[in-house]
């Protein structure tokens, strides 16, 4: 199951992140994290639109030139 | 005297009223934010696409965002209708981050969303986006200023009584703003906002995609909530700890019940990853438990100690007896603001105010100082919330939580495989998926706020003393009056929204032609007649996508 | 101290601004909501009404939010009394007010005639009743409202619901639904064309006048009333409560002021010039003067209301002892400076953007492009 050992990767990963969170979080200033938080969010869901218009062209571009 | 049916007809209206408000909340608060993602892809890359997306989005919002101004309207002011008491106890603190909500924030989020929507011909993209990201930071700061008000309820910081105003008063903003229990839980509640507003876009775009319809849209739509949901969720789980951490220094009645920690135990502590509480028994009926877990996860260290309800119980009993002294004396100082003695009686037992009033409601003719030793008993027996509802409404958040988690990993997974569409069971699945986090965003009003009695501010004023005094049959008729209006609203939003989902984004090719233009307004005249024609044009588009 | 002593008078004068920006800003669009039905005769005019307010009625909405966070704030003790006390009338206004938004924004998502008439009666019902209702609220704190306390400051309302609405109060709320009707009338005019703008015009200066004469009748009214007087009070700088003081009720006392300090008399004057010249200016084709003169006709009438009372917010009728002033209800020396600092920031910056969003939708509604454009409302 090739599916599941990416799934479980990722799910350990973001288990790894909340832990790490957590850890610093203890000290962590929330109200700055979420300011940063936040901007950051918008800066990758907008890389991953971006992203998925390369993944588009290219699929298409090699169709075009044959 | 104060009634009990009219402090519990009180209870049931705010729940109602504000879980109602709570439902519309979240999805504006993420949606925001995904609206300025969205646009910044526009602005960057110029690609019309995603010009139509943050249109279509925006439409769904205004729609949720109009209940969520309308029942907004009714929270602003239920805190003086309903619960004067409180009001008058705690207004001068309690009230100034409501004000500066408005100030700060709301006028700001409200203004730009008129611009935000009619402004796209008259502004330019630049000045737009700025425009998508005020209303975003706005309704992001709207919540701010709410939590660290919330945040005063659950955990009083930056106030101190004046016994010769008789009220809580401002001591220091700075504590008040900066709260540890008001951050975590602005944090946690803004981010479980993106959550949902993930996990709506991501269903309504799987909707598309089952139906093969708006392929261009939803494609995009899907990759770009699945990533900001992933980042979000993980967020939403980070806080959720971080607010049980908190909660563990200064509200250790809540997490017991949470936790369902009727004894102390020696640390580390066994988590009870299921059980049944009984707390007439005051025991677990059955816990399924894991050993060692519990200190860890609340603490994040082995050997702290936490305290089991039973000791709470007896260690609130003390405070009470403690606190009736205060009670006395500020009754004194009511009449004569300048008795020493009363006053000098005042600050030796001040700590435990609210524990004073609390016996009040057991006491002969509600008057503490002929409490006896039963009625100290039943109330201290009062400062636990209702364990089974509060450990298993928690629990069901944080299952929910878990499985959204479990589902955008793997949506992200596939959408950068771009393999979503080859599982249609996992678009129906996404789709249904949607109802989920407005469920947990329930859930987690339900656990801070039950696990918060009985009291409104903690270990400060019981929520029993809180309420206004109001006749049962006024009760009556507001709760009903509440329960009728909204469940009407609600009938139209959802009906309104499943149109708009099903209409989906405006084919810029398939508008009505010119001649139904000028067909409207002659056909509508005075409002009365039919409207078969653009009826019809509608239904026509409809019909056709 | 005497810190204090001016922190309460300008939250007092804050609050004259606050209650002025509400009237002014939302009942221009309640009066718009109101009119509806009677200048709008076709569907696309109430579109075209709804459309020159479409993108503001949502900010505008926020003065009425940040009225009760700001009498949260800053007058706690009023917040608690009034809104509980008038309970029954504090839904009415709610629940229309709460109908108002979804009527916005559901009215044009759905193209049938019956839809869409149920959406002109809530409009009528959600502007019309809430301006009535602030009108009254004022009408019933001229004359005294019946209410105590308990020591411990709880408060018990012991009127009925019905008394809230007596003549003098009826009178003002109805003066109030002119002045909305007016404002609503002259911005329509402003942002419309043809025969739209024509019929705003003439239904706009009737409800000036109208107001005019409510205004001299409610004047007239109130010198042979009977008003509050502090006969033994605290120090008016330092913090109290209501418990701490005795008042007596005298007759004609709501003028004492005036007789006082006769220059007083500018600010109901300004109210009536406001009127008659706002009436006149829409006659001859100059709503956005006219507009300017309903924002001093409001300013007179509730500067003089405010004058009136002094320092009496909100008397009790049944216990006139305990009567909440200036004084006594307002919150602690610290909130009032922090929320002075939060105001001197926020409030030019809302004035600001506010104005911006107006020149940024400035010009006439076009009725054409409301057809195409599925925003609009």
């Amino acid at each position: 199951m090739k599916l599941f050992g990416w799934f479980a990767l990722f799910f350990l990963l973001a288990m790894i992140v909340i832990f790490l969170a957590i850890i610093l979080g203890d000290a962590a200033p929330w109200y700055f994290a979420w300011i940063i938080g936040t901007g950051f969010l918008i800066l990758t869901s907008a890389a991953a639109g971006m992203l998925f218009d390369e993944q588009e062209d290219e699929a298409a571009h090699p169709q075009k030139s044959t | 005297m104060i009634n009990d049916t009219v402090v519990e007809l009180s209870r049931w209206q705010f729940a109602a009223t504000a879980l109602y408000h709570f439902l519309f909340v979240p999805l504006t608060l993420g949606l925001t934010v995904f609206l300025a993602a969205l646009e910044t892809v526009y602005v960057v890359t110029g690609k019309q696409i995603y010009k139509e997306m943050t249109q279509f989005w925006a439409k769904l919002l205004l729609i949720n965002f109009a209940l969520g101004v309308a029942t907004g309207l009714t929270m602003e002011f239920e805190f003086g209708t309903n619960w004067s008491f409180y009001s008058g106890f705690v207004g001068d603190i309690f009230g100034a981050p409501l004000a500066v909500e408005g100030l700060m924030a709301f006028f700001m989020e409200s203004t730009m969303i008129g611009l935000m929507i009619f402004g796209w011909d008259r502004l330019s993209r630049g000045q737009h986006l700025i425009v998508t990201y005020l209303v975003a930071l706005g309704s992001n700061l709207s919540a701010l200023w709410i939590l660290v008000a919330n945040g005063f309820m659950q955990d009083p910081q930056g106030a101190v009584f004046n016994p010769i105003t008789m009220r809580m008063e401002l001591e220091s903003f700075s504590a008040l703003i900066f709260s540890h229990d008001a951050q975590a839980k602005f944090v946690h509640t803004s981010i479980a906002g993106y959550v949902t507003a993930a996990i709506f876009v991501a269903g309504v775009s799987a909707f598309y995609l089952l139906k093969k319809r708006h392929l261009e849209l939803a494609r995009r739509s899907f990759r770009m909530a699945t990533i900001f949901g992933v980042l979000s969720t993980i967020g939403v789980i980070t806080l959720g700890d971080a607010l049980g951490f908190i909660g563990a220094h200064a509200q250790p009645a809540k997490i017991a019940a949470m936790e369902a920690m009727w004894e102390t135990e020696k640390a580390p502590a066994p988590f009870n990853l299921a059980a049944w509480p009984n707390q007439d028994k005051q025991e677990n009926s059955w816990a399924i438990q894991i050993p060692y877990l519990l200190t860890p996860l609340l603490t994040h260290t082995m050997d702290t100690e936490l305290p089991g309800i039973k000791n709470l119980i007896a260690h609130n009993a003390e405070r009470i007896k403690n606190g009736i002294p205060a009670v006395e004396a500020l009754k004194k100082l009511s009449s004569n603001p300048n008795d020493a003695a009363a006053l000098a009686q005042f600050k030796a037992h001040e700590p435990d105010l609210g524990y004073g009033f609390l016996v009040q409601r057991y006491a002969p003719n509600q008057d503490v100082s002929q409490a006896t030793e039963a009625n100290i008993a039943q109330a201290a027996q009062d400062t636990i919330p209702d364990v089974f509802a509060i450990y298993w409404v928690f629990r069901i958040m944080v299952a929910l939580a878990f499985l959204m988690l479990a589902f955008f990993i793997l949506a992200v997974i596939y959408s950068l495989r771009n393999e979503v569409e080859k599982h249609p069971w996992f678009l129906k699945f996404s789709l249904w998926l949607i109802p989920v986090p407005f469920l947990a965003c329930e859930m987690g009003w339900l656990t801070a706020e039950l696990g918060r009695q009985p009291w409104t501010v903690y270990n400060l004023l019981p929520t029993w003393m809180s309420a206004s005094s109001h006749s049962v049959q006024y009760m009556v008729f507001s709760l009903i009056g509440f329960v009728g209006l909204y469940t009407i609203f609600i009938l139209i939003e959802m009906y309104l929204m499943v149109r708009a989902i099903k209409q989906g984004p405006d084919q810029h090719d398939a508008h009505p032609t010119p001649s139904s233009g000028s067909l409207g307004g002659s056909v509508l005249a005075s409002g009365a007649a039919p409207v078969h024609a653009k009826a019809l044009i509608v239904d026509s588009t409809n019909k056709e996508v | 101290m005497e810190l204090y002593l001016g922190l309460k008078i300008l939250w007092w004068l804050l609050l004259g601004v606050l209650l002025l920006g509400l009237a002014v800003m939302v009942g221009m669009d309640m009066g718009v909501g109101a009119l509806l039905r009677v200048i709008g005769k076709t569907d696309l005019e109430r579109r075209t009404m709804l459309n020159a307010i479409g993108p503001h009625w949502d900010g505008n909405q926020v003065w009425f939010i940040l009225g009760g966070g700001a009498i949260f704030a800053a007058f706690p003790l009023i917040y608690a009394t009034a809104f509980s006390g008038l309970y029954v009338v504090m839904l009415l206004l709610l629940w229309s007010m709460i109908m108002r938004p979804l009527a916005f924004e559901y009215r044009s998502k759905i193209p049938t005639a019956r839809w869409r008439n149920i959406a002109d009666w809530v409009f009528l019902i959600s502007g019309a009743l809430p301006m009535i209702i602030y009108g009254a609220a004022m009408g019933n704190m001229l004359q005294g409202v019946p209410f105590h306390f308990d020591w411990d400051l709880r408060s018990y309302y012991t009127g009925s619901f019905i008394s809230l609405f007596n003549p003098f109060a009826i009178l003002a709320g109805v003066l109030s639904l002119m002045l909305a009707a007016f404002m609503g009338a002259a911005m329509t005019a402003i942002k419309t064309e043809g025969a739209l703008a024509a019929r705003a015009r003439s239904v706009g200066s009737l409800a000036a006048f109208i107001a005019v004469a409510l205004f001299a009748m409610g004047g007239a009214w109130v010198a042979s009333m009977h008003g509050f007087v502090l006969t033994h009070s605290v120090d008016p700088a330092l913090a109290q409560t209501p418990l701490t003081q005795t008042v007596e009720r005298v007759s004609g006392a709501l003028l004492a002021h005036y007789r006082a300090l006769p220059i007083l008399w500018i600010v109901p004057a300004l109210g009536f010039i406001g009127m008659v010249l706002g009436g006149l200016l829409l006659r001859v084709n100059k709503p956005a003067i006219a507009w300017w003169m309903g924002v001093f006709a409001w300013m007179g009438v509730l500067g003089a209301t405010a004058i009136s009372l002094f320092p009496f917010l909100m008397p009790s009728s049944s216990v006139p002892s305990q009567s909440l002033t200036i004084w006594n209800s307002i919150s602690s020396q610290h909130t009032l400076l922090w929320m002075t600092g939060f105001s001197v920031v926020f409030v030019p910056l809302i004035l600001w953007y506010t104005s911006w969003a107006f020149y940024v939708m400035r010009g006439k509604v076009d009725a054409g492009k409301i057809e195409k454009d599925p925003h609009a409302y």
